[in-house]
């Protein structure tokens, strides 16, 4: 909880304008509206300024309840001593990463190469796809070939094997981060800090302006889910896209619309809350599985790639569907490649408003040969020096409460990511409940998404689908008690 | 007159004949270092951990047989056997067929010959997971070049992913696409081992094209016939990666094969290397038995 006194300066500060602590929500385009001007968006600034105060304020309350902190940590990065430069110096670790866009690769090779010269050791960068993440990782570790640090977006999977950074740090460095974000990342029998939040994700749906525009529809502000669908019908009929939505294959982003209606499925407390709101969960699930029944989503797809991810960003770049529900992590993929104008979209709102919650991870390993190497590299990475140049090339949402304090002047795309950060304050309490069990995310999340693949092909009913998404929480949950 | 003792004798023949028994072994050494290494011990491991129970892959608990309980009681196990079955037969049965029909082609015909039989070995050399990608675009539903085809003649534009049926159909038309190459090319080596003369003499007698082959080809051909049939059914109880790239098991299971139950079960989260390695025991068990049943009626038919 914010202190009091944090509290109104907080406040003080969101009152005060431009200097207000998320000033990540009005970025370096509020400051430099010339460039929105040659956009022909300065009406869309204006109006983001007022969201952007707003929103601030929203994120503050948010935070409060969650029990965010966003104490002010000592940023001017940890220097290595004498003696570990001299016991550093030609030593290799190695850096298992993957990167969602160009701009996170390139940020890390730059960050890694100022690296080496600091300590004088090398960094081994081992570059995975998203896809086999975990299974090269997990298929590593067993085979005692262990990386010393790791990008993750699971690390529940890893608790057993991570390094404490307390060892390192102390019990004060967990202090730095945002204390939501730190949830997935603290050992659940001893509490002590296994890894660090590296950025938060927030999801939403990208649309095509320039379908919008050609359709005749407006560009929203604020929609419900039947909004949704009307404006991707109608535009997919007046313009002739194949489909008038797609959305990323992941149970991950259905939770998104499961929370709009006011349906959740792990709370904090480890109960199965799907159970008190199936009718809400049915009525998520329908609405997208229709569309995907209906031809109207690309159902191939989805039902045409067994249990593997997959994900529509090819079919939103080549202008197939007006709209595309993902988040935050393809803006900077979207901005490079994108040949039309496309923007980011506030949530549609039901019950409640608000995206869903993500994030990545970094995590050191027990295993290292060299764990001071390894925890320092891990600590550089996430200082606010490297998290900022990241959070501006890479457009990610912070995850240290001083860079939050501070805000991000984003040198692009600055509107989208205000409303990815307007959306983060939105979002209920509750969906962060799941990400107390971090083991249970990915079967949970991988039910619900090929239960909604048999809804898809009519094999079942979306209750049906939600009723056994109940039993099998059941049965997850059941695990973890025993 | 040089006598030698009888001790002296012993002494070197056995010196002799120690170096040329081992030689063979020296020459295969290397191959052999290689097969154990990453073959026979992994194998050995895996029997081992099909005993233990690991969730996070690097702390085992000893469950006995649990895995293998859990296993037979998995729903799933059901229809992955039935996929399974299915394919193997299809793919074994039209893979062999084929294969006979393109190596006598080719045997026989003259015209642009090198050319033809690089085409159908072509497939061979493509990687699995590219040849899954490739046949992913070109079966697709949308804007697949198939569809746009059959469009264009009318025939619409079958859901070759989305449906169960046609997505076995197409599984197992693309996997014999990528192996009826190779299948083509030990036939078309078996059959070129043909004494040429027999035919000919044949042909004097007046036989026609179709007893040559069914008289002559074919009975002649079956030892390479029964190697094609074993190769296949191991190849199609072992199909995985262009499967994975072209439906990853999909659409609702029906192209999920045993080899991908394992991959899943072992590596996908929450990652079972125990509940893995037993279904990979079970896999091997399936395989060597049939395999030794394709011998044992080859070696019997021969005997009749």
């Amino acid at each position: 909880m914010l202190s009091n006194l944090e509290e109104k300066v907080h406040l003080d500060r969101v009152e005060s304008g431009p200097f207000f602590p998320l000033n990540i929500l009005t970025g370096s385009n509020l400051r430099h509206p010339k460039r929105e001007v040659l956009r022909g968006n300065m009406k869309r600034v204006k109006s983001f300024k007022v969201i952007s105060a707003i929103t601030s304020v929203a994120l503050a309350a948010t935070m409060s309840v969650f029990g965010v902190s966003t104490a002010q940590a000592d940023t001017s990065g940890l220097l290595p001593t004498a003696k570990q430069l001299a016991d550093w110096k030609g030593k290799e670790i190695t850096y298992y990463f993957y990167n969602d866009s160009q701009a996170e690769l390139d940020t890390t090779k730059l960050q890694i190469a100022a690296f080496e010269k600091l300590t004088g050791a090398k960094v081994k960068l081992d570059v995975i796809p998203f896809t086999s993440l975990d299974q090269q990782l997990q298929a590593r570790i067993a085979a005692g070939n262990t990386p010393d640090v790791a990008r993750l977006n699971n690390p529940g999977l890893y608790q057993k094997v991570a390094m404490n950074l307390e060892t390192h740090f102390g019990r004060k460095y967990a202090s730095e981060f945002v204390k939501g974000s730190t949830l997935q990342v603290t050992d659940p029998v001893t509490k002590k800090l296994i890894g660090v939040p590296y950025d938060l994700s927030m999801n939403g749906p990208f649309i095509n302006v320039d379908l919008f525009k050609k359709a005749g529809v407006a560009v929203p502000t604020s929609w419900n889910w039947n909004d949704l669908v009307a404006a991707g019908k109608k535009i997919r009929t007046a313009t002739g896209s194949e489909y008038a939505f797609a959305i990323d294959k992941s149970g991950h982003r259905v939770s998104t619309a499961m929370s709009h209606f006011g349906a959740y499925m792990i709370s904090a407390q480890g109960k199965n809350v799907l159970r008190s709101t199936p009718t809400r969960a049915t009525k998520a699930v329908k609405i997208i599985t229709d569309l995907y029944a209906a031809d109207l989503a690309p159902r191939d797809l989805w039902i045409g790639t067994g249990t593997k991810y997959s994900s529509p960003t090819a079919i939103f770049l080549a202008q197939q569907t007006p709209i595309f529900f993902s988040g935050n992590w393809n803006l900077a993929s979207l901005a490079r490649d994108a040949k039309f104008e496309f923007a980011v979209v506030p949530n549609p709102g039901e019950l409640n408003a608000g995206g869903w919650p993500g994030g990545k991870f970094l995590m050191a390993f027990q295993a290292s040969k060299t764990p001071d190497l390894a925890a320092y590299f891990l600590h550089y990475l996430a200082d606010t020096k490297q998290m900022e140049a990241m959070c501006e090339k890479a457009f990610w949402i912070p995850t240290r409460g001083d860079l939050v304090a501070s805000g991000i002047k984003y040198p692009t795309r600055a509107a989208d990511m205000a409303v990815y950060l307007a959306d983060t304050a939105k979002t209920p309490a509750l969906a962060y409940g799941i990400q107390a069990y971090p083991t249970l995310t990915g079967p949970v999340y991988n039910k619900l998404r090929d239960l909604m693949t048999e809804v898809m092909a009519g094999k079942i009913t979306a209750r049906q689908a939600i009723d056994q998404q109940i039993s099998f929480i059941d049965a997850q949950l059941a695990t973890v008690k025993r | 007159m040089i006598v030698r003792g009888p001790n002296q004798v012993v002494r070197r023949r056995p010196s002799k004949s120690w170096r040329r028994r081992i030689t063979p072994y020296l020459f295969v050494a290397p191959n052999l270092i290689i097969f154990i290494t990453f073959i026979i011990w992994p194998a050995i491991r895996g029997f081992y951990i099909s005993f233990f129970d690991s969730m996070d892959g690097s702390n085992f608990t000893y469950v006995g047989t649990a895995n293998y309980k859990a296993i037979f009681s998995d729903p799933v196990v059901a229809t992955v056997a039935k996929n399974t079955a299915t394919y193997v037969l299809f793919y074994m049965t039209i893979s062999t067929l084929l294969s006979l029909a393109f190596a006598i082609f080719l045997n026989e015909q003259r015209f642009a010959r090198n050319f033809f039989r690089a085409i159908i070995f072509l497939p061979v050399m493509l990687s699995p997971v590219v040849v899954g990608l490739i046949w992913n675009d070109v079966l697709d539903r949308k804007v697949g070049p198939l569809n746009t085809l059959l469009e264009m003649a009318g025939g619409g534009s079958p859901g070759w992913l989305v449906e169960p049926t046609l997505g076995m159909i197409a599984v197992i038309f693309v996997g014999i696409w990528v192996h009826l190459g190779f299948y083509t090319i030990i036939l078309l080596a078996g059959l070129q081992g043909i004494d040429r003369s027999l035919f000919e003499a044949a042909a004097i007698d007046g036989a026609t094209r179709w007893q040559i082959t069914t008289k002559i080809t074919l009975p002649l051909l079956k030892p390479t016939t029964l190697i094609i049939i074993i190769l296949s059914t191991i190849h199609g109880f072992q199909s995985f990666d262009f499967i994975y790239t072209l439906t990853g098991g999909g659409p609702l299971g029906a192209t999920t094969l045993i080899v991908q139950y394992i991959y899943d079960r072992a590596f996908q989260t929450p990652i079972q290397y125990g509940l893995g390695s037993a279904a990979g025991v079970i896999l091997f068990m399936i395989i060597f038995s049939f395999t030794a049943l394709n011998f044992l009626i080859g070696r019997k038919k021969d005997a009749v």
